[in-house]
């Protein structure tokens, strides 16, 4: 009962707004700040190709949907990041992430560098992360690329050993970023 | 026999001297490690020099990881460089690892960023996995036996006082 009081407090308090970037999108309350910003393909392309990826690499890379999540632990316990507690759905159902074990073997097919194998990995959010009080982490989401608007509904759990309380943040209306299109 | 009393005489030192740096609260943004041991460190520097961390054995070695294109490493690493000035008369080693990055991209951007500090290699980012951090930029401390004792979380202010006293602490001879 205290458990689920905890639940409906923290939800409660979750300030859930638009973020500054045209699709981007935050939510606050006091256990965390969660930031999430999609990223059209001509970013990342730019910034994997400042990297040297290859061009097979890139072209992949173009059909995918990023979203860079920035993820602060405000609280004074520890806070754990567990991607598989996250959720995406669209209109058309849940969506799955394209996940490390997808990209690593799209890798191996194409054969592209260690090196830029490895950086593609430090991009990527952590699977999971022990965040501890002030702690803050980045990276990037991917998703399959697709229209229409989605939702996250993000599910932390707090406390070294993840006995603590849950916290979800639901955040709804993002997008897939698109590539700007000159007149 | 005698070299076992040697052993414990040394750890104990150790002890002693990481307990000293630990007195009070440990700078905000560091994190107590297990003590295992560190992961191997063997590379080279864009000119060439190999290091290798077995080598530096006896003395702390403060070992960064980084790289070009995250934002908290532009930040944190000009506080590097000038910790390195700061600390440069005492025996703490100060060891950056980029991770996968060209020497075109390094040379670039430590040009700009802190023009003193050089940087081993990590070419293909195989070295970086081994080591684990928690993220780029990430900060080990390693003891004088080779293991690991602290971990800086994301991007510090290296040459504020309450590091440089953390530091100097820790490589401070046993009285």
């Amino acid at each position: 009962m205290q458990l689920l009081l905890g639940i409906l407090l923290t939800l409660h308090m979750s300030i859930v707004v638009a973020g500054n970037g045209p699709d981007e999108v935050y939510v606050e309350n006091a256990i965390f700040r969660l930031r999430l910003i999609p990223r059209t393909p001509q970013q990342m392309a730019a910034f994997y190709e400042a990297r040297g990826f290859p061009q097979g690499a890139i072209d992949r890379l173009k059909r995918a949907c990023f979203v860079t999540a920035l993820l602060r632990n405000k609280g004074t316990e520890v806070l754990w990041l567990a991607l598989d507690d996250w959720r995406f759905d669209s209109d058309d159902g849940p969506i799955a992430r394209l996940d490390r074990a997808y990209w690593g073997a799209l890798w191996r097919q194409l054969d592209i560098p260690q090196a830029n194998r490895s950086t593609f990995r430090w991009t990527l959010l952590p699977e999971v992360r022990d965040l501890q009080p002030d702690e803050h982490v980045g990276g990037n989401i991917v998703l399959p690329r697709h229209e229409g608007r989605f939702t996250v509904r993000a599910r932390f759990i707090t406390g070294e050993q993840r006995r603590g309380k849950e916290s979800v943040a639901t955040l709804k209306d993002l997008r897939c970023a698109e590539d700007e299109v000159n007149p | 026999m005698r070299r076992l009393a040697l052993a414990l005489v040394w750890t104990a030192a150790l002890a002693t001297c990481a307990a000293n740096a630990q007195d009070g609260t440990l700078p905000k943004g560091l994190m107590a490690l297990d003590g295992g041991p560190a992961p191997a460190l063997k590379l080279y520097d864009m000119d060439g020099e190999s290091f290798d961390l077995t080598d530096a054995r006896g003395h702390w070695v403060f070992v960064h990881f980084w790289a070009s294109w995250c934002q908290p490493c532009r930040r944190e690493m000009p506080t590097i460089q000038r910790m390195a000035t700061r600390m440069e008369t005492t025996s703490l080693e100060v060891v950056l690892v980029n991770t996968a990055e060209t020497d075109d991209t390094v040379f670039g951007f430590l040009g700009i960023v802190a023009p003193e500090l050089p940087t081993l290699m990590d070419r293909d980012g195989l070295v970086t996995e081994r080591w684990q951090p928690r993220g780029l930029p990430s900060t080990f401390l390693v003891d004088p036996s080779g293991r690991l004792r602290f971990l800086a979380l994301g991007g510090r202010e290296w040459d504020s006082a309450d590091y440089l006293e953390f530091l100097r602490k820790l490589v401070a001879p046993p009285p």
